[in-house]
């Protein structure tokens, strides 16, 4: 049970009913292209908005293998991604502890945290851009940015929403407050600071991409824009099925993640889990 | 001090607990939760707290825990005034709060581990003690996959890992069906013999409060009150067919009685 759901499909349990329906959704979207080649053979779409499924194929072939193109704008977006993300969730959760443990820090910030969190972040952009330039700086401080709220609301939500009991048990035991911090209260807040990070990682793609179609001159944006710009429609088409993939890839990524951290929250991962502590449990005996 | 005179009086009966006056109001004074309770609890004994919501038993168990502070009287625990959080009491709730990150295993040693690094031997006891609550076959179990009153098991095991000798239980099997709940106080009342440790149980049920305990303290709300302390003379180990029984049913009559004229 993940703290946010972003599964669509209904869980299927037969292997079998899960083979016949991946070979049904391969059907249709072989028709689909099939249908989409043939109409633009036909003349029936506009070559200029709508490129052939085959010329965006052969396009794939030429921006990563031919010219080679694509994996020096790849580069750049993904070191703005990674780079915004890690900084920004790295202040985000630290804020967010410090803030969490003193009352009086979170009453005075109070008040900024909300006007902050009700300004649209992608507004502050052209603002940061001017105040930092062009370079790259600017771009990991706009994903920063982006990357910061989540992880820092979510975080400070988790830690706040630690039962009475758990901490009146911590304390009928003898626990300090350091201790009970970092075995109660800081895994407790585990599940909402991983809903928090993967909100952010998911808005951090984005966040690049924005900041570099406002001004940059190396990026995937950057490469979808000069395709268009030139017409070239087949290698802008590839250029941004090249980010859905991407970004299946990090939504994918973040979720093994979890599973991995916050692992009591996934049934499928228990029984492995539990096999592994008997096993250390022995090993320590 | 005032409190030295009966300080002595009660080490020479073997009282583990004892409250004079003891009292707790919120909010400066405005909201009264007890008022005035005096008991004594004797080493070794089951002592059941009943009453309706509102009557201060979750509280006097808190005031014992030294969770939260006294507003009036003397409180003992061991002869010594309670002034904080201390060891000699083990603490259980409704709710099992177990670590769901945690074994069944890893969290009985829980209280071991804030004291100090757990030795082998605190590790083998952490496993006898689930044995202790029958759980031999889920020392490796995380919580979520137990049902509520192996949770609730785990819990107690925690508790006696704390080497506390007294147990304070808070509602601990309010949340489970009637059932389970019937196993598990008759597990109870073996195991807290077996330990040799005084008990103190929260409930609002009447019936429990009689068959597990040696003294019930009744107690009454708006503001909680301890109403009176009866004596329940019936011989252990008890079978569930005790409570069938007329002079069982004559003391549930007391103890009702007793709620019903407050």
């Amino acid at each position: 049970m993940a703290a946010i759901d972003t599964s669509l499909a209904p869980p299927t349990t037969d292997a079998n009913l899960r083979r016949r329906r991946l070979a049904t959704h391969l059907g249709i979207f072989l028709a689909l292209m099939l249908t989409w080649e043939t109409a633009a053979r036909l003349g029936w779409t506009n070559p200029l908005f709508m490129p052939q499924p085959s010329q965006i194929l052969n396009s794939f072939w030429v921006i990563f293998v031919g010219t080679g193109n694509v994996w020096r704008h790849l580069y750049v977006t993904l070191t703005e991604v990674f780079a915004g993300f890690i900084a920004g969730s790295v202040l985000g959760v630290g804020l967010a502890i410090i803030v969490g443990l003193n009352p009086l820090v979170r009453r005075f910030l109070q008040p900024y945290v909300i006007v902050l969190e009700a300004t649209p972040r992608i507004a502050v952009a052209p603002l940061i851009i001017a105040a930092l330039g062009f370079g790259f700086q600017s771009k990991i401080a706009i994903v920063m940015l982006v990357c910061f709220f989540a992880p820092f609301v979510n975080t400070l939500a988790g830690m706040l929403s630690v039962n009475r009991d758990g901490i009146e048990l911590f304390r009928s035991i003898g626990a300090s407050k350091w201790q009970t911090f970092r075995k109660l209260m800081l895994p407790e807040a585990l599940p909402t600071v991983m809903a928090g990070l993967r909100l952010a990682m998911a808005s951090a793609l984005s966040g690049a991409l924005v900041a570099e179609f406002i001004s940059a001159n190396e990026g995937m944006m950057v490469l979808i824009d000069r395709y268009t710009g030139s017409l070239n429609m087949p290698s802008a088409f590839a250029s941004l099925l090249t980010l859905t993939a991407l970004g299946f890839l990090i939504f994918k990524g973040m979720e093994l993640l979890d599973e991995f951290i916050v692992f009591w929250r996934h049934e499928s991962r228990l029984a492995a889990a539990s096999r592994k502590r008997a096993r250390a449990w022995e090993a320590a005996r | 001090m005032q409190a030295t005179t009966w300080q002595t009086q009660t080490q020479a009966a073997e009282t583990v607990i004892s409250g004079r006056e003891v009292g707790k109001s919120f909010g400066g004074g405005s909201v009264v939760a007890l008022e005035g309770a005096s008991f004594d609890v004797p080493g070794g004994s089951f002592v059941s707290l009943v009453g309706p919501s509102g009557c201060g038993k979750s509280t006097l168990l808190r005031l014992i825990a030294g969770l939260i502070e006294r507003s009036s009287g003397h409180l003992n625990v061991h002869g010594r005034p309670v002034t904080g959080p201390h060891t000699d009491v083990g603490l259980m709730f409704q709710r099992a709060t177990l670590l769901e990150w945690r074994t069944a295993v890893e969290n009985v040693l829980l209280p071991v581990e804030v004291l100090r690094k757990p030795t082998r031997a605190d590790r083998e006891r952490a496993v006898e003690l689930l044995r202790l609550v029958g759980l031999r076959d889920f020392v490796f179990a995380f919580p979520s996959q137990l049902s509520g009153g192996m949770q609730q098991r785990v819990a107690l095991a925690r508790l006696l890992m704390t080497g506390a000798d007294i147990l304070l239980l808070d509602e601990p099997f309010g949340a489970l069906d009637e059932f389970t709940r019937e196993r598990l106080n008759l597990e109870l009342m073996r195991i807290v013999a077996e330990v040799k440790a005084t008990t103190l149980f929260v409930t609002h049920n009447i019936g429990e409060a009689i068959f597990l305990a040696d003294q019930v303290m009744v107690m009454t709300p708006r503001p909680g009150r301890l109403a009176r302390i009866v004596d329940v003379p019936f011989a252990r180990p008890r079978q569930p067919e005790l409570q069938l029984t007329p002079e069982f049913n004559a003391l549930v009559a007391e103890v009702r009685g007793i709620l019903g004229t407050h």
